[in-house]
């Protein structure tokens, strides 16, 4: 890890919107099973964590304007914003609005493990070689809590949408 | 997803998340609170003090500072109120024999404040004997301390310039036991009270009481005058009927608290 704060807290921010997401697409997944079936509700839940996932993507960059002052900068004409690689990678989840994308579900599956490795090198260090302090696991494992919510959250949303847009075209 | 099967997915995730909350749940960080003791802390130091002779400048003899120390009484005003208190402006600690039973003209203490010992470790040799004068019940109202309580109390009027050790105006007491109490730094004290009151002849009673010893210390180190001191608290309670007091102004039972101070000027 960066010695730096600012780059520990930028990870912690990346942890808590995105970490939860592989254990709520594999519990959907497992539950889902090999449904034959495309039509199934378990099927069409299946479909449906991408969009969830860039609705995650999409709080994320709220809270990131939130922490820019974005009113403050736009009425001062001074708009600037230094993003590191990790927070791109996290706006990156936005994509997943195209349809063409969110088919692949793998690929929200591979984006989000970007950030659960966050957590897990530091889990695994403090593991093998207690070279991580227990407070930061404590604080990772607080985040990844409420990432899971937050994501389990954001599937729970889409799929209310998505059953209300069908049943208003029915 | 071929690589990677949903089951494997999930048992990773599990396993690492797991470890995760099991290690964040811990407090091997934390410091655990000192462990409650089953019962009181009890510490007793060594210290026996001694009154000697009472000779000015012996370090050694330890004086009863009369100005610093008090005798206090307190009852329950009509027996049900809010407590009635007052003070014994003239006391001492002396054994008053029979023959020492008269009265002393003189502004300071009729009779040498050497009728005690204490050991702090052995109990068995402490002692202590006590007396106050009855009518120098001090409670802020010159009516009643002139008045209903020289009655009340079977005594007789104050006369300036005299201290009035008579059978009708003092009260006594004297150890008969002193022991450690198992359950606190003090002492348990059985003494006989012995006083007159509004009985024909003076009773004595068995009474039990607390002793708090305050532990001897330096004061005014760094100059050239200074001296140690320590104290002795003495509580116990008594039943004012059983001595012949009648007055309903107060309750049955009276509260004396004894506060000596000494030094060793």
């Amino acid at each position: 890890m960066d010695d730096s704060l600012f780059v520990y807290l930028q990870q912690l921010e990346l942890i808590t919107f995105f970490s939860g997401y592989p254990f709520i697409y594999a519990v959907v997944f497992s539950i889902a099973g090999n449904q034959q079936d495309k039509n199934s509700f378990k099927n069409q839940v299946t479909k449906l964590l991408p969009s969830g996932y860039a609705l995650v993507g999409i709080l994320y960059l709220g809270f990131q304007l939130k922490n820019l002052y974005l009113v403050y900068f736009i009425q001062n004409n001074n708009l600037t914003m230094q993003l590191t690689c990790w927070q791109i990678w996290g706006f990156l989840s936005l994509l997943f609005w195209i349809p063409a994308l969110a088919k692949k579900t793998i690929l929200s599956l591979l984006h989000s493990l970007v950030f659960f490795f966050f957590l897990a090198r530091d889990i695994i260090l403090r593991l093998s070689a207690s070279t991580v302090d227990i407070h930061i696991v404590r604080n990772d494992m607080q985040m990844y809590t409420v990432s899971l919510l937050l994501n389990l959250g954001a599937i729970l949303v889409i799929v209310l949408l998505s059953f209300l847009v069908k049943q208003y075209k029915k | 997803m071929k690589l990677l099967t949903n089951k494997t997915l999930m048992i990773f995730l599990i396993l690492i998340s797991g470890y995760g909350y099991i290690a964040s749940c811990t407090h091997e960080s934390v410091v655990p609170p000192t462990v409650a003791t089953s019962g009181p802390i009890i510490t007793r130091g060594t210290n026996i003090q001694l009154p000697g002779n009472m000779v000015v400048g012996d370090t050694t003899q330890w004086k009863l500072d009369k100005a610093h120390s008090n005798v206090l009484w307190s009852t329950n005003y009509v027996g049900v109120a809010g407590l009635l208190t007052g003070r014994f402006n003239q006391f001492g600690m002396h054994e008053v024999i029979d023959a020492e039973m008269q009265n002393y003209l003189t502004a300071g203490q009729p009779l040498k404040d050497t009728s005690w010992a204490f050991n702090e470790a052995d109990p068995t040799k402490t002692y202590f004997n006590g007396y106050v004068q009855v009518n120098q019940s001090n409670t802020g109202e010159p009516g009643r301390d002139g008045g209903c309580n020289v009655s009340g109390l079977g005594t007789v009027p104050i006369v300036t310039g005299t201290q009035n050790l008579t059978l009708t105006n003092i009260a006594r007491i004297k150890t008969t036991s002193v022991k450690f109490d198992p359950l606190s730094n003090d002492y348990i004290v059985t003494l006989n009270f012995t006083w007159k009151g509004g009985l024909a002849a003076p009773l004595t009673q068995s009474i039990v009481g607390r002793l708090k010893y305050v532990s001897k210390a330096r004061v005014q180190i760094g100059t050239g005058a200074a001296y140690s001191v320590f104290g002795l608290q003495l509580k116990f309670q008594f039943n004012c009927r059983d001595f012949g007091v009648v007055s309903t102004s107060i309750a049955d039972k009276v509260d004396i608290e004894c506060n000596m101070n000494f030094n060793n000027k």
